[in-house]
Protein backbone atom coordinates (compact mmCIF):
# COMPACT_ATOMS: atom_id res chain seq x y z
CA UNK A 1 0.00 0.00 0.00
CA UNK A 2 1.48 3.70 -0.54
CA UNK A 3 0.78 6.30 2.13
CA UNK A 4 -0.46 9.56 1.48
CA UNK A 5 0.97 12.46 3.40
CA UNK A 6 -0.59 15.28 3.84
CA UNK A 7 1.20 17.89 5.67
CA UNK A 8 -0.69 21.54 6.75
CA UNK A 9 1.12 24.21 6.74
CA UNK A 10 -0.12 27.96 7.76
CA UNK A 11 0.92 31.50 5.94
CA UNK A 12 1.40 33.88 9.37
CA UNK A 13 3.17 37.30 9.76
CA UNK A 14 6.59 37.23 10.49
CA UNK A 15 7.03 37.31 14.04
CA UNK A 16 10.21 38.87 14.31
CA UNK A 17 9.17 41.66 11.88
CA UNK A 18 6.32 42.56 13.84
CA UNK A 19 6.52 46.59 14.80
CA UNK A 20 5.18 48.35 17.41
CA UNK A 21 2.62 50.85 16.15
CA UNK A 22 4.22 54.36 17.59
CA UNK A 23 0.85 56.01 17.95
CA UNK A 24 -1.18 53.07 19.64
CA UNK A 25 2.15 51.22 21.13
CA UNK A 26 0.49 48.24 19.97
CA UNK A 27 1.73 45.62 17.75
CA UNK A 28 1.52 46.40 14.36
CA UNK A 29 1.04 43.10 12.50
CA UNK A 30 -0.26 44.34 9.11
CA UNK A 31 3.67 45.98 8.60
CA UNK A 32 5.18 42.41 9.18
CA UNK A 33 5.58 40.22 5.91
CA UNK A 34 3.61 36.89 5.69
CA UNK A 35 5.41 33.79 6.07
CA UNK A 36 5.31 29.98 6.57
CA UNK A 37 4.80 29.32 10.05
CA UNK A 38 8.16 28.03 11.46
CA UNK A 39 7.10 25.00 13.25
CA UNK A 40 5.40 24.02 10.04
CA UNK A 41 8.48 24.12 8.06
CA UNK A 42 9.73 21.42 10.70
CA UNK A 43 6.48 19.23 9.67
CA UNK A 44 7.20 19.55 6.15
CA UNK A 45 11.29 17.71 6.77
CA UNK A 46 8.90 14.98 8.93
CA UNK A 47 6.32 14.41 6.15
CA UNK A 48 9.08 14.41 3.59
CA UNK A 49 11.11 12.22 5.72
CA UNK A 50 7.88 9.79 6.11
CA UNK A 51 7.70 9.57 2.20
CA UNK A 52 11.26 8.68 1.99
CA UNK A 53 10.99 5.83 4.37
CA UNK A 54 7.42 4.35 2.75
CA UNK A 55 5.66 4.37 -0.92
CA UNK A 56 3.84 7.22 -0.59
CA UNK A 57 3.22 10.94 -1.63
CA UNK A 58 3.19 14.62 0.39
CA UNK A 59 0.72 16.69 -0.32
CA UNK A 60 0.58 20.14 1.42
CA UNK A 61 -2.07 22.09 2.55
CA UNK A 62 -2.92 25.45 3.55
CA UNK A 63 -6.23 27.35 4.71
CA UNK A 64 -5.88 31.06 4.13
CA UNK A 65 -6.08 33.80 1.62
CA UNK A 66 -5.08 33.30 -2.07
CA UNK A 67 -1.50 34.91 -1.45
CA UNK A 68 -1.17 31.98 1.14
CA UNK A 69 -0.52 30.46 -2.36
CA UNK A 70 3.51 31.13 -1.60
CA UNK A 71 3.87 28.94 1.21
CA UNK A 72 2.36 26.18 -0.97
CA UNK A 73 4.83 27.05 -3.75
CA UNK A 74 7.82 26.73 -0.86
CA UNK A 75 6.13 23.20 0.37
CA UNK A 76 6.36 21.91 -3.38
CA UNK A 77 10.03 23.37 -4.21
CA UNK A 78 10.90 21.57 -0.70
CA UNK A 79 9.33 18.58 -2.11
CA UNK A 80 5.78 17.98 -1.78
CA UNK A 81 4.05 16.42 -4.54
CA UNK A 82 1.13 18.59 -4.95
CA UNK A 83 -0.73 21.26 -2.58
CA UNK A 84 -3.96 22.72 -2.12
CA UNK A 85 -5.20 26.30 -1.09
CA UNK A 86 -8.45 26.26 0.98
CA UNK A 87 -10.01 29.25 0.72
CA UNK A 88 -13.46 30.83 1.33
CA UNK A 89 -14.59 34.56 2.65
CA UNK A 90 -16.93 32.16 4.63
CA UNK A 91 -13.95 31.14 6.46
CA UNK A 92 -13.56 34.65 8.26
CA UNK A 93 -13.57 34.60 12.36
CA UNK A 94 -13.00 31.00 12.41
CA UNK A 95 -11.63 30.12 15.57
CA UNK A 96 -9.76 26.28 16.07
CA UNK A 97 -13.36 24.57 16.04
CA UNK A 98 -14.54 25.41 12.26
CA UNK A 99 -10.39 25.23 11.23
CA UNK A 100 -9.60 21.85 12.45
CA UNK A 101 -12.80 21.14 10.56
CA UNK A 102 -12.23 22.09 8.03
CA UNK A 103 -9.15 20.57 7.18
CA UNK A 104 -10.09 17.70 8.92
CA UNK A 105 -12.51 17.58 5.81
CA UNK A 106 -9.63 18.09 3.55
CA UNK A 107 -7.27 15.52 4.86
CA UNK A 108 -10.10 12.97 4.39
CA UNK A 109 -10.81 14.41 0.88
CA UNK A 110 -7.29 13.70 -0.18
CA UNK A 111 -7.20 10.50 1.56
CA UNK A 112 -4.86 11.52 4.06
CA UNK A 113 -3.41 7.96 6.12
CA UNK A 114 -0.89 10.37 7.92
CA UNK A 115 -1.22 14.02 8.52
CA UNK A 116 1.36 16.16 9.60
CA UNK A 117 1.74 19.45 11.15
CA UNK A 118 3.73 21.68 13.60
CA UNK A 119 2.97 21.53 17.32
CA UNK A 120 1.46 24.87 16.70
CA UNK A 121 1.35 28.26 15.10
CA UNK A 122 3.19 31.49 15.91
CA UNK A 123 0.70 33.93 15.84
CA UNK A 124 -2.31 32.21 17.90
CA UNK A 125 -0.05 29.48 19.55
CA UNK A 126 -2.74 27.02 20.71
CA UNK A 127 -1.44 23.85 19.52
CA UNK A 128 -5.21 23.02 19.03
CA UNK A 129 -5.47 22.16 15.64
CA UNK A 130 -3.71 18.88 15.47
CA UNK A 131 -5.73 16.86 18.09
CA UNK A 132 -9.00 19.16 17.13
CA UNK A 133 -8.07 17.27 13.18
CA UNK A 134 -8.35 13.82 14.39
CA UNK A 135 -11.04 14.86 16.67
CA UNK A 136 -13.16 16.13 14.00
CA UNK A 137 -12.47 12.56 11.88
CA UNK A 138 -12.37 9.89 14.97
CA UNK A 139 -8.32 9.23 14.09
CA UNK A 140 -5.42 8.38 16.51
CA UNK A 141 -3.07 11.33 17.25
CA UNK A 142 0.54 11.57 17.95
CA UNK A 143 1.04 15.36 19.36
CA UNK A 144 4.43 16.62 20.46
CA UNK A 145 6.12 14.14 18.45
CA UNK A 146 10.07 14.18 18.26
CA UNK A 147 11.10 11.54 15.92
CA UNK A 148 8.82 9.09 13.63
CA UNK A 149 8.56 5.52 12.73
CA UNK A 150 6.42 4.33 9.91
CA UNK A 151 6.03 0.69 9.70
CA UNK A 152 4.16 0.40 6.57
CA UNK A 153 3.62 -3.75 7.65
CA UNK A 154 1.67 -3.14 10.69
CA UNK A 155 -0.33 -0.49 9.24
CA UNK A 156 0.69 1.66 11.83
CA UNK A 157 2.80 4.98 13.19
CA UNK A 158 5.12 4.90 15.80
CA UNK A 159 6.31 8.08 17.17
CA UNK A 160 8.49 9.31 19.77
CA UNK A 161 6.99 11.67 21.96
CA UNK A 162 8.11 14.51 24.16
CA UNK A 163 6.23 14.44 27.69
CA UNK A 164 6.95 15.66 30.99
CA UNK A 165 10.64 14.62 32.62
CA UNK A 166 11.19 12.42 29.97
CA UNK A 167 9.78 10.44 26.46
CA UNK A 168 7.28 8.13 25.28
CA UNK A 169 7.01 6.00 22.33
CA UNK A 170 3.58 5.33 21.51
CA UNK A 171 2.07 3.14 18.30
CA UNK A 172 -0.98 4.59 16.17
CA UNK A 173 -3.32 3.20 14.12
CA UNK A 174 -3.31 4.75 10.56
CA UNK A 175 -5.17 7.16 10.17
CA UNK A 176 -3.22 9.26 11.94
CA UNK A 177 -2.49 13.15 12.84
CA UNK A 178 1.10 13.56 13.89
CA UNK A 179 2.03 17.21 15.37
CA UNK A 180 5.89 17.78 15.07
CA UNK A 181 7.55 19.50 18.51
CA UNK A 182 9.79 22.09 17.45
CA UNK A 183 13.19 21.75 16.47
CA UNK A 184 13.28 18.28 16.43
CA UNK A 185 13.16 18.62 12.08
CA UNK A 186 16.57 19.67 10.51
CA UNK A 187 13.89 21.43 6.90
CA UNK A 188 15.64 20.40 4.18
CA UNK A 189 16.93 22.87 1.42
CA UNK A 190 14.87 23.24 -1.58
CA UNK A 191 16.64 22.81 -5.14
CA UNK A 192 16.97 25.18 -7.52
CA UNK A 193 14.72 23.71 -9.88
CA UNK A 194 12.25 22.73 -7.58
CA UNK A 195 11.94 26.23 -6.69
CA UNK A 196 11.85 27.41 -10.06
CA UNK A 197 8.96 24.77 -10.79
CA UNK A 198 7.59 25.62 -7.82
CA UNK A 199 7.23 29.69 -8.40
CA UNK A 200 6.77 29.26 -12.14
CA UNK A 201 5.17 25.99 -13.53
CA UNK A 202 3.16 24.51 -10.06
CA UNK A 203 -1.18 25.46 -9.49
CA UNK A 204 -2.21 24.32 -6.56
CA UNK A 205 -5.33 23.00 -6.05
CA UNK A 206 -8.50 25.30 -5.08
CA UNK A 207 -11.02 24.49 -2.59
CA UNK A 208 -13.93 26.46 -0.90
CA UNK A 209 -16.19 25.78 1.89
CA UNK A 210 -18.89 24.18 -0.57
CA UNK A 211 -16.40 22.28 -2.32
CA UNK A 212 -15.83 20.43 1.21
CA UNK A 213 -19.73 20.61 2.10
CA UNK A 214 -18.99 22.42 5.36
CA UNK A 215 -20.46 26.02 4.13
CA UNK A 216 -22.67 26.27 6.81
CA UNK A 217 -20.47 24.87 9.72
CA UNK A 218 -17.49 27.71 9.38
CA UNK A 219 -16.53 31.40 10.51
CA UNK A 220 -17.70 33.28 12.91
CA UNK A 221 -21.37 32.33 13.50
CA UNK A 222 -20.45 28.52 14.48
CA UNK A 223 -17.00 28.90 16.68
CA UNK A 224 -17.73 28.21 20.29
CA UNK A 225 -15.02 31.43 21.47
CA UNK A 226 -15.02 34.48 20.55
CA UNK A 227 -12.44 37.69 21.75
CA UNK A 228 -13.60 40.22 24.16
CA UNK A 229 -11.40 42.84 25.89
CA UNK A 230 -8.20 42.80 24.48
CA UNK A 231 -5.14 44.84 26.86
CA UNK A 232 -1.75 45.96 26.70
CA UNK A 233 0.09 44.32 29.48
CA UNK A 234 1.74 46.43 31.95
CA UNK A 235 5.45 45.50 31.74
CA UNK A 236 6.51 44.89 35.23
CA UNK A 237 8.56 47.48 37.40
CA UNK A 238 12.17 46.61 38.05
CA UNK A 239 15.09 48.45 39.50
CA UNK A 240 17.10 48.38 36.42
CA UNK A 241 20.41 48.70 38.02
CA UNK A 242 23.20 47.36 36.18
CA UNK A 243 27.06 47.05 38.81
CA UNK A 244 30.08 47.04 37.50
CA UNK A 245 31.83 44.05 39.08
CA UNK A 246 30.81 40.76 40.25
CA UNK A 247 31.20 41.79 43.94
CA UNK A 248 28.03 44.09 44.02
CA UNK A 249 26.32 41.91 42.03
CA UNK A 250 26.86 38.76 44.44
CA UNK A 251 26.16 41.70 47.14
CA UNK A 252 22.69 42.08 45.69
CA UNK A 253 21.83 38.21 45.33
CA UNK A 254 22.94 37.67 48.96
CA UNK A 255 20.30 40.92 50.22
CA UNK A 256 17.47 38.92 47.57
CA UNK A 257 18.12 35.03 49.29
CA UNK A 258 18.98 35.94 52.69
CA UNK B 1 -21.87 14.44 16.80
CA UNK B 2 -23.27 18.02 17.24
CA UNK B 3 -22.06 19.46 14.11
CA UNK B 4 -25.02 20.76 14.06
CA UNK B 5 -23.94 23.68 16.27
CA UNK B 6 -25.26 25.48 19.65
CA UNK B 7 -28.86 25.26 20.17
CA UNK B 8 -27.79 24.60 24.31
CA UNK B 9 -29.30 26.34 27.17
CA UNK B 10 -25.99 27.26 29.35
CA UNK B 11 -28.52 27.14 32.12
CA UNK B 12 -28.60 23.43 32.37
CA UNK B 13 -24.65 23.54 32.82
CA UNK B 14 -23.15 24.05 36.04
CA UNK B 15 -20.24 22.99 38.16
CA UNK B 16 -16.78 23.71 37.48
CA UNK B 17 -14.49 20.81 36.61
CA UNK B 18 -10.71 20.27 37.12
CA UNK B 19 -9.15 17.91 35.12
CA UNK B 20 -6.25 15.94 37.96
CA UNK B 21 -3.68 14.47 35.51
CA UNK B 22 -1.62 11.58 37.05
CA UNK B 23 0.72 8.97 35.51
CA UNK B 24 1.62 6.10 37.72
CA UNK B 25 -0.13 7.62 40.71
CA UNK B 26 1.87 10.84 40.71
CA UNK B 27 -0.77 14.30 40.26
CA UNK B 28 0.80 16.84 38.24
CA UNK B 29 1.57 20.31 40.24
CA UNK B 30 -0.90 22.35 37.83
CA UNK B 31 -3.68 20.15 38.78
CA UNK B 32 -3.43 21.57 42.27
CA UNK B 33 -3.08 24.69 41.19
CA UNK B 34 -6.17 24.81 39.15
CA UNK B 35 -7.88 23.30 41.98
CA UNK B 36 -7.05 25.99 44.29
CA UNK B 37 -8.06 28.62 41.78
CA UNK B 38 -11.28 27.02 40.79
CA UNK B 39 -12.33 27.46 44.41
CA UNK B 40 -11.86 31.18 44.01
CA UNK B 41 -13.95 31.00 41.18
CA UNK B 42 -16.50 28.03 42.79
CA UNK B 43 -17.08 30.54 45.66
CA UNK B 44 -18.65 33.63 43.17
CA UNK B 45 -20.78 31.45 41.47
CA UNK B 46 -22.05 28.67 44.49
CA UNK B 47 -21.36 25.90 41.67
CA UNK B 48 -19.68 22.58 43.23
CA UNK B 49 -16.18 22.10 42.32
CA UNK B 50 -15.47 18.82 40.81
CA UNK B 51 -12.45 17.13 40.62
CA UNK B 52 -11.78 14.56 37.65
CA UNK B 53 -9.35 11.58 37.87
CA UNK B 54 -9.23 9.05 35.27
CA UNK B 55 -6.50 6.40 35.49
CA UNK B 56 -5.90 2.80 37.44
CA UNK B 57 -5.98 2.72 41.64
CA UNK B 58 -6.72 6.42 41.95
CA UNK B 59 -7.98 6.33 45.52
CA UNK B 60 -5.34 7.75 47.26
CA UNK B 61 -5.43 10.51 44.35
CA UNK B 62 -9.12 10.93 45.23
CA UNK B 63 -8.40 11.39 48.81
CA UNK B 64 -6.00 14.06 48.14
CA UNK B 65 -8.29 15.98 45.68
CA UNK B 66 -10.80 16.03 48.74
CA UNK B 67 -8.50 16.93 51.24
CA UNK B 68 -7.13 20.06 48.69
CA UNK B 69 -10.88 21.30 48.31
CA UNK B 70 -12.85 19.65 45.83
CA UNK B 71 -16.59 18.76 46.92
CA UNK B 72 -16.76 15.78 44.45
CA UNK B 73 -14.07 13.77 42.78
CA UNK B 74 -15.39 11.69 39.42
CA UNK B 75 -13.48 8.77 39.44
CA UNK B 76 -13.09 6.85 36.17
CA UNK B 77 -10.78 3.78 37.06
CA UNK B 78 -9.76 1.08 34.81
CA UNK B 79 -6.84 -0.59 33.17
CA UNK B 80 -7.67 0.74 29.87
CA UNK B 81 -6.39 4.31 30.66
CA UNK B 82 -2.85 3.44 31.85
CA UNK B 83 -0.73 4.59 30.95
CA UNK B 84 -2.65 7.92 29.31
CA UNK B 85 -3.24 7.95 25.39
CA UNK B 86 -5.42 10.58 23.97
CA UNK B 87 -8.30 8.78 22.44
CA UNK B 88 -9.69 6.24 25.49
CA UNK B 89 -9.27 9.32 27.99
CA UNK B 90 -10.80 11.88 25.48
CA UNK B 91 -13.84 9.21 24.57
CA UNK B 92 -13.93 9.06 28.56
CA UNK B 93 -13.94 12.51 29.48
CA UNK B 94 -16.12 13.51 26.56
CA UNK B 95 -18.87 10.82 28.07
CA UNK B 96 -18.78 12.09 31.38
CA UNK B 97 -19.49 15.77 30.26
CA UNK B 98 -21.93 14.82 28.03
CA UNK B 99 -24.17 13.04 30.85
CA UNK B 100 -23.13 15.80 33.96
CA UNK B 101 -22.97 18.91 31.62
CA UNK B 102 -20.25 20.76 33.61
CA UNK B 103 -20.51 24.95 33.26
CA UNK B 104 -16.16 25.53 32.75
CA UNK B 105 -14.25 22.88 32.85
CA UNK B 106 -9.65 23.24 33.59
CA UNK B 107 -7.46 20.98 32.31
CA UNK B 108 -3.54 21.62 33.06
CA UNK B 109 -1.53 22.81 29.85
CA UNK B 110 1.11 20.38 30.03
CA UNK B 111 1.53 18.36 26.81
CA UNK B 112 -0.77 15.65 28.05
CA UNK B 113 -3.74 18.27 29.01
CA UNK B 114 -3.30 19.86 25.54
CA UNK B 115 -3.07 16.79 23.79
CA UNK B 116 -6.43 15.71 24.63
CA UNK B 117 -8.71 18.60 25.79
CA UNK B 118 -9.41 19.25 21.90
CA UNK B 119 -10.61 15.50 22.03
CA UNK B 120 -13.37 16.56 24.20
CA UNK B 121 -13.69 20.18 22.78
CA UNK B 122 -14.25 18.94 19.74
CA UNK B 123 -17.34 16.40 19.76
CA UNK B 124 -19.05 18.42 22.49
CA UNK B 125 -18.57 21.72 20.36
CA UNK B 126 -17.71 23.50 23.49
CA UNK B 127 -15.48 26.80 23.73
CA UNK B 128 -11.76 25.44 24.44
CA UNK B 129 -9.05 28.57 25.14
CA UNK B 130 -5.61 27.46 25.29
CA UNK B 131 -2.59 28.38 27.62
CA UNK B 132 -4.69 30.52 29.57
CA UNK B 133 -3.07 32.72 32.15
CA UNK B 134 -5.72 34.63 34.32
CA UNK B 135 -9.37 33.40 34.62
CA UNK B 136 -12.54 35.13 36.26
CA UNK B 137 -16.07 34.60 36.33
CA UNK B 138 -18.83 37.87 35.54
CA UNK B 139 -22.26 37.42 37.14
CA UNK B 140 -23.40 35.34 34.36
CA UNK B 141 -21.62 32.59 34.77
CA UNK B 142 -19.29 33.45 32.20
CA UNK B 143 -15.73 32.37 32.78
CA UNK B 144 -13.11 35.13 31.31
CA UNK B 145 -10.21 33.23 30.01
CA UNK B 146 -7.07 35.46 29.46
CA UNK B 147 -4.50 34.48 27.35
CA UNK B 148 -1.27 36.40 25.95
CA UNK B 149 -1.25 37.31 22.50
CA UNK B 150 1.14 38.72 20.30
CA UNK B 151 4.11 37.23 22.08
CA UNK B 152 3.23 38.61 25.16
CA UNK B 153 2.61 42.06 24.98
CA UNK B 154 -1.18 41.92 24.73
CA UNK B 155 -3.97 39.86 26.76
CA UNK B 156 -6.73 38.59 25.22
CA UNK B 157 -9.78 37.73 27.33
CA UNK B 158 -11.61 34.63 25.22
CA UNK B 159 -15.40 34.25 25.85
CA UNK B 160 -17.88 31.53 24.82
CA UNK B 161 -20.97 33.01 25.42
CA UNK B 162 -23.42 30.46 23.76
CA UNK B 163 -22.09 26.58 23.96
CA UNK B 164 -20.82 24.67 27.00
CA UNK B 165 -18.70 23.54 28.62
CA UNK B 166 -16.42 26.73 28.86
CA UNK B 167 -13.08 25.05 28.46
CA UNK B 168 -9.31 25.96 29.20
CA UNK B 169 -6.13 24.88 29.27
CA UNK B 170 -3.81 26.45 32.03
CA UNK B 171 -0.25 27.44 31.80
CA UNK B 172 1.59 25.82 34.80
CA UNK B 173 2.78 27.35 37.69
CA UNK B 174 0.94 30.73 36.99
CA UNK B 175 -1.16 29.77 40.43
CA UNK B 176 -0.60 28.66 43.55
CA UNK B 177 -1.88 25.66 45.04
CA UNK B 178 -3.34 24.95 48.41
CA UNK B 179 -1.80 23.06 50.78
CA UNK B 180 -4.40 19.74 51.64
CA UNK B 181 -5.98 19.61 54.50
CA UNK B 182 -6.33 15.96 56.10
CA UNK B 183 -9.32 17.10 58.54
CA UNK B 184 -11.50 17.76 55.19
CA UNK B 185 -12.69 14.29 54.43
CA UNK B 186 -16.65 14.66 53.50
CA UNK B 187 -16.49 15.55 50.04
CA UNK B 188 -17.74 12.37 47.88
CA UNK B 189 -16.15 10.03 45.51
CA UNK B 190 -18.15 8.75 42.97
CA UNK B 191 -17.38 6.12 40.69
CA UNK B 192 -18.26 6.78 36.96
CA UNK B 193 -19.19 3.67 34.11
CA UNK B 194 -16.34 3.26 32.18
CA UNK B 195 -17.45 3.69 28.29
CA UNK B 196 -14.08 2.48 27.18
CA UNK B 197 -12.69 -0.75 26.21
CA UNK B 198 -10.36 0.01 23.26
CA UNK B 199 -7.73 2.45 21.99
CA UNK B 200 -6.29 2.94 18.67
CA UNK B 201 -2.95 3.80 19.89
CA UNK B 202 -0.73 2.15 21.80
CA UNK B 203 2.20 3.16 24.10
CA UNK B 204 5.09 0.66 23.67
CA UNK B 205 7.62 2.30 25.83
CA UNK B 206 7.92 5.11 28.63
CA UNK B 207 10.60 6.81 29.86
CA UNK B 208 10.12 9.09 32.85
CA UNK B 209 13.04 9.77 35.08
CA UNK B 210 14.47 13.11 36.02
CA UNK B 211 11.12 15.14 36.37
CA UNK B 212 12.60 18.86 37.58
CA UNK B 213 9.75 21.02 38.38
CA UNK B 214 11.40 24.36 37.65
CA UNK B 215 7.81 25.88 38.35
CA UNK B 216 8.09 24.74 41.99
CA UNK B 217 11.82 26.28 42.28
CA UNK B 218 12.99 28.98 44.83
CA UNK B 219 15.48 29.93 42.30
CA UNK B 220 16.49 29.15 39.18
CA UNK B 221 19.63 29.60 37.00
CA UNK B 222 18.56 29.94 33.39
CA UNK B 223 20.68 29.63 30.36
CA UNK B 224 20.36 30.61 26.64
CA UNK B 225 22.17 31.63 23.34
CA UNK B 226 24.92 33.09 24.87
CA UNK B 227 26.50 30.02 26.60
CA UNK B 228 27.34 28.15 23.47
CA UNK B 229 26.59 24.46 24.65
CA UNK B 230 28.99 25.21 27.52
CA UNK B 231 26.52 25.07 30.56
CA UNK B 232 29.12 24.35 33.01
CA UNK B 233 29.57 28.02 34.28
CA UNK B 234 25.70 28.01 34.62
CA UNK B 235 25.72 24.89 36.54
CA UNK B 236 28.22 26.04 38.77
CA UNK B 237 26.41 29.48 39.87
CA UNK B 238 23.16 26.81 40.17
CA UNK B 239 25.45 24.58 42.81
CA UNK B 240 26.23 28.31 45.03
CA UNK B 241 22.83 29.37 44.79
CA UNK B 242 20.81 25.88 45.19
CA UNK B 243 18.93 26.78 42.02
CA UNK B 244 17.18 24.86 39.86
CA UNK B 245 18.50 25.50 36.20
CA UNK B 246 16.61 26.14 33.32
CA UNK B 247 16.64 27.67 29.80
CA UNK B 248 15.04 29.63 26.96
CA UNK B 249 13.86 28.29 24.16
CA UNK B 250 17.07 28.64 21.97
CA UNK B 251 18.77 26.32 24.31
CA UNK B 252 16.88 23.96 24.29
CA UNK B 253 16.06 23.86 20.56
CA UNK B 254 19.84 23.59 20.21
CA UNK B 255 19.52 20.63 22.55
CA UNK B 256 21.63 21.90 24.79
CA UNK B 257 18.90 21.34 28.06
CA UNK B 258 15.95 18.95 28.32
CA UNK B 259 12.41 21.02 27.07
CA UNK B 260 11.24 20.45 30.41
CA UNK B 261 13.20 23.04 31.67
CA UNK B 262 11.98 25.79 29.51
CA UNK B 263 10.64 28.94 30.66
CA UNK B 264 8.61 31.21 28.21
CA UNK B 265 5.31 30.91 25.63
CA UNK B 266 6.18 27.93 24.99
CA UNK B 267 7.45 26.44 27.82
CA UNK B 268 6.76 27.06 32.05
CA UNK B 269 5.82 29.89 33.88
CA UNK B 270 8.40 30.42 36.84
CA UNK B 271 7.68 32.78 39.35
CA UNK B 272 10.83 31.92 41.66
CA UNK B 273 12.38 34.43 44.53
CA UNK B 274 15.41 35.12 42.04
CA UNK B 275 16.10 34.34 38.56
CA UNK B 276 19.77 34.39 36.88
CA UNK B 277 19.26 34.77 33.03
CA UNK B 278 22.41 33.83 31.79
CA UNK B 279 23.19 34.38 28.30
CA UNK B 280 19.50 35.37 27.50
CA UNK B 281 19.01 38.00 25.22
CA UNK B 282 15.20 38.89 26.64
CA UNK B 283 12.79 37.82 23.86
CA UNK B 284 9.37 39.07 24.77
CA UNK B 285 8.48 35.19 24.52
CA UNK B 286 10.96 34.62 27.56
CA UNK B 287 9.95 37.41 29.54
CA UNK B 288 6.69 36.40 29.43
CA UNK B 289 7.77 33.17 31.38
CA UNK B 290 9.71 34.60 33.98
CA UNK B 291 8.21 38.47 34.70
CA UNK B 292 6.16 36.66 38.00
CA UNK B 293 9.83 36.57 39.26
CA UNK B 294 10.59 38.53 42.65
CA UNK B 295 14.19 39.41 41.56
CA UNK B 296 15.65 39.08 38.08
CA UNK B 297 19.42 39.38 37.93
CA UNK B 298 21.14 39.39 34.13
CA UNK B 299 24.46 38.60 32.80
CA UNK B 300 24.97 39.29 29.20
CA UNK B 301 27.98 40.78 27.05
CA UNK B 302 25.90 42.95 24.67
CA UNK B 303 24.73 46.09 26.91
CA UNK B 304 21.36 46.75 24.55
CA UNK B 305 19.93 43.33 25.49
CA UNK B 306 16.58 43.23 25.67
CA UNK B 307 16.77 41.49 29.28
CA UNK B 308 18.43 44.05 31.17
CA UNK B 309 15.20 46.47 30.61
CA UNK B 310 13.36 43.38 32.82
CA UNK B 311 16.17 42.99 35.57
CA UNK B 312 16.69 44.71 38.67
CA UNK B 313 20.22 43.87 38.46
CA UNK B 314 22.61 43.78 35.28
CA UNK B 315 26.07 43.05 34.80
CA UNK B 316 27.42 42.99 31.26
CA UNK B 317 30.24 40.80 31.14
CA UNK B 318 31.23 37.35 29.49
CA UNK B 319 29.64 34.68 31.69
CA UNK B 320 32.35 32.55 31.40
CA UNK B 321 34.01 34.86 33.70
CA UNK B 322 31.09 36.17 35.08
CA UNK B 323 29.57 32.84 36.73
CA UNK B 324 32.49 31.27 38.01
CA UNK B 325 33.71 34.19 40.28
CA UNK B 326 30.23 34.89 40.77
CA UNK B 327 29.37 31.21 42.26
CA UNK B 328 32.91 32.11 43.95
CA UNK B 329 31.59 34.69 46.00
CA UNK B 330 28.79 32.82 47.19
CA UNK B 331 29.23 29.54 47.63
CA UNK B 332 32.30 30.16 50.19
CA UNK B 333 30.39 30.12 53.16
CA UNK B 334 26.51 29.36 53.40
CA UNK B 335 24.63 32.38 51.78
CA UNK B 336 23.07 33.88 55.43
CA UNK B 337 26.85 34.03 56.99
CA UNK B 338 27.58 36.14 54.34
CA UNK B 339 24.83 38.59 54.99
CA UNK B 340 25.61 39.11 58.43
Amino acid sequence: MTWTIVVGIKQVPDADEVGIDPDTGRLDRASAPAVMNGPDRHALEAALTIRDAVDGEVIAMTMGPPNATSILEEAVAMGCDDAVLISDRAFAGSDTWPTSLTLARAAAELGADVVVAGEETTDSSTGQVPPGIAAHNGWAQLTYAEAVDPRPEEGRLVARRDVEGGYELVAAELPVVVAVAFGEFDPRPAPLHRKIYGENDFEPTVWDAEDLGIEDEVGLDVSPTSVGRMETVDPVERKNEVVDDVDDLAEAITEVTA
Amino acid sequence: MTDDGPAIDPGEYEDVWVFVEEHDGDVMPVSWELLAEAERLTEQTGDDLVALAIGEDLADVAEEAIARGADRVLVADDPVFEPYRADPYGEQFRAMVEERKPSIVLIGGTHTGRDFAGRVAVPAHAGLTADVTEIDVDDEGILQARRPAFGGDILATILCEEHRPQMATIRPGVFEAAEPDPDRTDGEVVEVDVVVDDAISEVLERSVGDTADITEADRIVAVGHGVEGDLEPARELAEALDAELAASRAAVDEGWIDGARQVGQTGKTVRPELYVAVGISGAIQHVEGMNKSETVVAINTDPNAPIFDHADYGIVGDLFEVCPALADRLGDEPIQEVVQ
